[in-house]
């Protein structure tokens, strides 16, 4: 059965980011999991696609634990920005930790600062996780402004972006900006399960 | 065509003109980069990464031919490459070389005989004639003092600070070098100069100050002055790391 699931978000995810530039995905919170498992699943078997991960659900040593050790096909690196501000200091080689989820420019700035090293031939692919959870740490203006300036940059650098926002922690300026910059929308319902 | 403008077989490059910073985001606010003999004043309180940009500032222009010279009376110049070494920029090599000069103007005033606290009118224009005669046998096309501010402390009256100030200002002007003039001031208040004069004797003014953010402190750095050249004057946020030294991008605002 979760396979079933699992497999069924893999090949929404998959088709939606290969075609479209820019995927937002909105879920209820049960199924979070379940996404990330998928995503995982994903990347791994696209070894030939630099991928960045930006957590601000999840800290990275969280995610190393569950996933193990992702870095291993040389093909993702992870932004974490609510480790150190939540005084879990932690040196990693794959994995830089901002020292702020208030600290919007400087994800922006890390993000690019990847990408720019990578080749024109190789797909870029940027997991944002998740726009919602930004909305803990800064007001929901700040929030769309960072996104809209974040995609204008992704979009001039042909960076594929998969924007996750949990529907319990929405509010509806997220939800309008995540509608209006993306250029497909997957919706999670339960009942897809 | 503007004084620094080199014509070689009829064709003048923006490098004959501008001085670039080296840090690429400011040299895209500043339209290419710094109009080349511009004085321009580095304003900021402690902490802000006034000494990182000048020394980035060098660090670049030594990489690209240019030699220059850091005047500090601020700190120790141990302590200045020791805090310089876990940059990528600074390179031991452009030191070793003489692309980059490191001079503690304590050490200076003191060969002149000078009182170190305190500068009367003709200790600071003697001072002044060695640092002009540096520069000239050093032929030096960038040129830090830091700061501008802990020099001027040394003058015990405030005529005193202006007439340096004007002498300084003159100085610079006809040494056809990019110089960087660091200055002090008090945080969280838009002030460019401790003493009110600093700002006009500067084309230039780049101030650092901070934004605060849900009680974190964001770096920023706004354009607010520049002669000779179309800037921005846009805030940015700055960051500041080992690997890249100063980065820029634009500041976010939140409206609520």
């Amino acid at each position: 059965m979760t396979n079933t699931l699992i497999d069924g978000l893999k090949e929404r995810v998959s088709n939606a980011i290969t075609i479209n530039q820019s995927v937002g995905v909105i879920l209820p919170g049960n199924n979070y999991s379940d996404l990330i498992q998928a995503l995982f699943e994903h990347i791994h078997s696209r070894s030939e696609d630099v991928w960045v991960y930006v957590t601000i659900t999840r800290p990275y040593e969280s995610i190393f634990k569950q996933f193990g050790d992702l870095s291993s096909g040389g093909n993702i690196k992870f932004i974490d920005c609510i480790s150190r501000a939540a005084g879990l200091p932690k040196i990693d080689p794959n994995c830089i930790f901002i020292e702020s989820p208030a600290h919007l420019e400087k994800i922006i700035m890390e993000i690019l600062n990847i990408f720019r090293n990578i080749g024109d031939n190789v797909q870029k692919y940027l997991i944002i996780d998740s726009l919602s959870s930004l909305l803990i740490y800064n007001d929901a203006q700040l929030v769309t402004e960072f996104f809209t300036h974040l995609t204008n940059r992704t979009r001039l650098s042909d960076i594929h972006s998969v924007s996750i926002a949990i529907e319990e922690e929405m509010s509806d300026n997220i939800n309008k900006i995540i509608y209006l910059r993306s250029d497909k929308i997957i919706k999670l319902r339960e009942s897809f399960i | 065509m503007s004084e620094g403008m080199v014509v070689s077989e009829g064709r003048i490059t923006v490098e004959d003109v501008v001085c670039k910073t080296g840090i690429d985001e400011l040299d895209v606010q500043l339209d290419g980069g710094i109009p080349v003999g511009n004085t321009v004043l580095m304003v900021g309180s402690s902490g802000s990464g006034k000494t990182t940009i000048c020394m980035q500032f060098l660090a670049n222009g030594a990489r690209q031919g240019e030699r220059g010279v850091f005047f500090t009376i601020t700190e120790p110049l141990f302590k200045l490459t020791k805090n310089m070494q876990g940059f990528d920029f600074y390179d031991k090599k452009l030191i070793e070389s003489g692309m980059i000069n490191l001079i503690d103007l304590r050490i200076i005033s003191e060969r002149l005989g000078l009182d170190a606290e305190k500068y009367t009118v003709e200790d600071a224009s003697a001072l002044l004639e060695v640092l002009k005669d540096i520069a000239d046998e050093l032929n030096v096309k960038r040129l830090v003092i830091d700061s501008i501010t802990a020099l001027c402390y040394r003058l015990q009256t405030k005529e005193m600070i202006r007439d340096f100030i004007f002498k300084l200002g003159s100085s610079l002007a006809a040494m056809n070098c990019t110089t960087f003039l660091t200055s002090e001031v008090p945080p969280n208040e838009v002030k460019y100069s401790q003493y009110d004069i600093e700002e006009f004797i500067a084309d230039g003014i780049i101030f650092l100050g901070d934004v605060d953010r849900s009680g974190d402190l964001i770096r920023t750095l706004q354009l607010i002055k520049m002669r000779g050249t179309a800037h921005s004057r846009i805030k940015s946020a700055m960051s500041i790391s080992s690997k890249n030294g100063i980065e820029l991008t634009p500041l976010l605002k939140s409206r609520a």
